[in-house]
């Protein structure tokens, strides 16, 4: 188990930069998951840490041991690959073994550990086949296998669950999540999907553009975005967003229509007329009554069964609501819709990042 | 409804049997084009030179002889000769795959520029014509003071097969994720016990076809053996056997032993790893 420090990281290939200076401190034990849009340069952080790329400025300590120079077999860190990565010319056992046997470990203690991890992972039945052998998810299972044998300082997720169908990835999600409590060990996970930093983080690094937008916990990420992009990014569906301006008393939208701003939730160090981006999940749309209401054309619903989604217009904009679907509004009708005040959200226009000190 | 489908059904199982008709008389067409010297070589190996040059001519030997092997084996240093291109084409080969497995790897993996520039230059070399390299290369081997020996044919055997290794090797090392390399790495492995451990292993029919080419051409190769070579201890087979010929006179069933004894080594490796070469020379460009 180990600590991980990031500090002022660097990425650049050649004159094109993709990390642009990050600092992350990993406490030892955490498991910190790292999310963002294809491109944001998640991966390519994760790599450095493995040390599968080279750090062009700053510094990646382990344990407070700089590891800038050293190749990824000595950081002692394990790493599973979205596509498995496992050894096709050798036994699941021959896979989990591999490390360390390259390690010198004697014999006895590989085939006890081997064991030990086949049956936490359950797939010490499938220890003598090869893994063209196995199904998408008993392929993970192995490559996690191959991973805990090693006792690492740090695991290393790379999108583990990518290739995985929707129902294995929960199922597997479960699982890494179970084996994060058992073994108490550090994991950086690197994921696209909102849904796994979310449930299985105890930090999320929300990357953009190369750039950490936010790190926090999963609540924190949910319910105090510090920029527009983190709060577009969390929750399904995600934050709706409308320009506004603001008034002394009230959000007035593109198309006239205003909410009044509670006196205890008024933004500060905004003056009257800044114009902002008003943010509101969809479940804090709804139809009970006595708070901020406006009358809004319902153009789409989407049943889920356990809840259901309106697509509401605000002049030419549009947002979601969630809704019981015993009170969800009919399409077509124009329905009297309230916004929980307490939860609406300020961002700035230009920049994107959260104003108004709403949070906290 | 359904007459038509069944109707289609044996359009194309009539297509596919004319289909493979075709494909068996153009297979027929060059095993025996290719068979039918080696075989006629055998037979007159088993020949008397009486009956070889009886008319009308007999197809198999009336009266088959080893003799023709013996005499060869007496009348010039065939297992010398044997021995010889063992080593020459044996330790060509093993140094054109050490070689070629590095190029191979860097082509397919490093970040190089002008990577497509490298490998046309490659394959540009191995169009030279053997002869115009032969002044150069003799001269140079004089001036190494390596005239008759093993190194004057070994060093460039392994020049002239390493553009078609390398070729062959990097389809195969692209074809495999670099992950799995990345995977060794993190588990222990430096960057070139990931080659031995994990990329070598995988690609095993690759580096098989790639020996077998090496090791054919090396062991069928006349022109530099016999510049290169003049003492009798270090001729190589296909010098060797001409030396049979006299000013006047051409022994066919001597030389036909001696020439079997050439070939059969190399089919017998061939029938024995033709299923590793076969996948070898099919797969490799496409993942699989």
């Amino acid at each position: 188990m180990g600590s991980v420090s990031i500090r002022k990281v660097v990425k650049s290939y050649g004159a094109v930069p993709v990390i642009h200076g990050v600092d992350l401190e990993i406490r030892e034990g955490e498991f910190v998951v790292f999310v963002g849009p294809s491109g944001c340069g998640k991966s390519t952080l994760l790599r450095m840490i493995a040390g599968l790329e080279t750090i062009t400025g700053g510094e990646i300590a382990i344990d407070g041991k700089v590891v800038n120079d050293l190749p990824p077999r000595a950081r002692d860190i394990a790493m599973v690959f979205q596509d498995y990565a496992l050894y096709p010319h050798l036994s699941v056992r021959e896979n989990m073994g591999f490390g360390l046997k390259l390690r010198g470990t004697p014999a006895p203690e590989i085939e006890a550990r081997v064991g030990d991890a086949a049956r936490i992972l359950k797939i010490d039945h499938l220890l003598d086949r090869k893994p063209r052998q196995l199904s998408g998810g008993q392929r993970q299972r192995v490559a996690m296998g191959r991973a805990i044998v090693r006792k690492p300082k740090v695991f290393l997720f790379d999108e583990p669950l990518s290739n995985l169908d929707a129902l294995l990835r929960s199922e597997v999600r479960t699982e890494i999540k179970k084996l994060h409590q058992h073994l108490k060990s550090t994991i950086i996970f690197v994921t696209h999907d909102q849904v796994e930093a979310m449930t299985l983080a105890d930090r999320i690094v929300v990357l953009k553009g190369g750039h950490i937008d936010q790190v926090g916990p999963p609540d924190t990420i949910y319910n105090a975005p510090a920029t527009q992009f983190v709060a577009g990014f969390t929750g399904s569906p995600p934050m709706n967003f409308l320009p506004a301006e603001l008034t002394d008393t009230h959000i007035r939208f593109e198309n006239g229509q205003s909410l009044a701003i509670p006196d205890q939730r008024r933004p500060r160090g905004l003056p009257s007329g800044s114009r902002v981006v008003f943010g509101i999940r969809p479940e804090h749309v709804s139809r009970a009554d006595g708070a901020a209401q406006l009358d809004m054309p319902v153009t789409l619903l989407e049943p889920l069964g356990s809840d259901t989604l309106a697509f509401l217009s605000v002049g030419e904009r549009e947002i979601v609501g969630r809704f019981v679907p015993e009170l969800a509004p009919r399409p077509g009708e124009t329905a009297r819709i309230s916004i929980d005040m307490r939860k609406y959200h300020l961002f700035d226009q230009d920049h994107g990042r959260a104003v108004g000190s709403l949070d906290g | 409804m359904s007459a038509a489908p069944a109707a289609v059904a044996t359009h194309g199982e009539a297509e596919i049997k004319i289909n493979r008709l075709w494909l068996f008389a153009a297979g027929a067409a060059v095993v025996v084009n290719g068979m039918f010297p080696a075989l006629w070589v055998l037979l007159t190996s088993l020949k008397t030179e009486g009956e070889l040059t009886r008319v009308p001519i007999s197809y198999l030997p009336q009266d088959p002889t080893f003799q023709n092997y013996l005499t060869a084996f007496a009348a010039q240093p065939l297992a010398r000769f044997f021995f010889n291109s063992v080593v020459v084409a044996g330790l060509s080969t093993v140094l054109t795959l050490l070689v070629s497995a590095f190029a191979a790897y860097a082509i397919a993996r490093l970040r190089i520029r002008w990577k497509n520039v490298i490998l046309s230059a490659i394959v540009a070399v191995s169009m030279f014509p053997l002869i115009s390299l032969m002044v150069p290369l003799f001269q140079t081997m004089r001036a190494l003071g390596l005239l008759n020996t093993y190194l004057a044919l070994i060093l460039p055997y392994v020049v002239l097969n390493l553009p078609v290794c390398i070729l062959i090797l990097v389809s195969f090392f692209s074809a495999i994720p670099r992950d799995l390399e990345n995977a060794a790495m993190i588990d222990g492995c430096t960057r070139l016990g990931a080659l031995f451990r994990v990329v070598l292993p995988l690609t095993a029919p690759g580096v098989f076809t790639a020996g077998i080419i090496s090791f054919v051409n090396a062991w069928d190769e006349f022109l530099l053996a016999l510049s290169f070579t003049s003492s009798m201890q270090m001729r190589t087979l296909p010098v060797g056997i001409t030396l049979y010929q006299g000013e006047f006179a051409f022994p066919w069933p001597i030389i036909s032993a001696a020439l079997i004894v050439a070939i059969v080594p190399i089919a017998v490796v061939i029938v024995i790893f033709q299923e590793r070469v076969v996948s070898g020379l099919t797969a490799g460009g496409v993942k699989g």
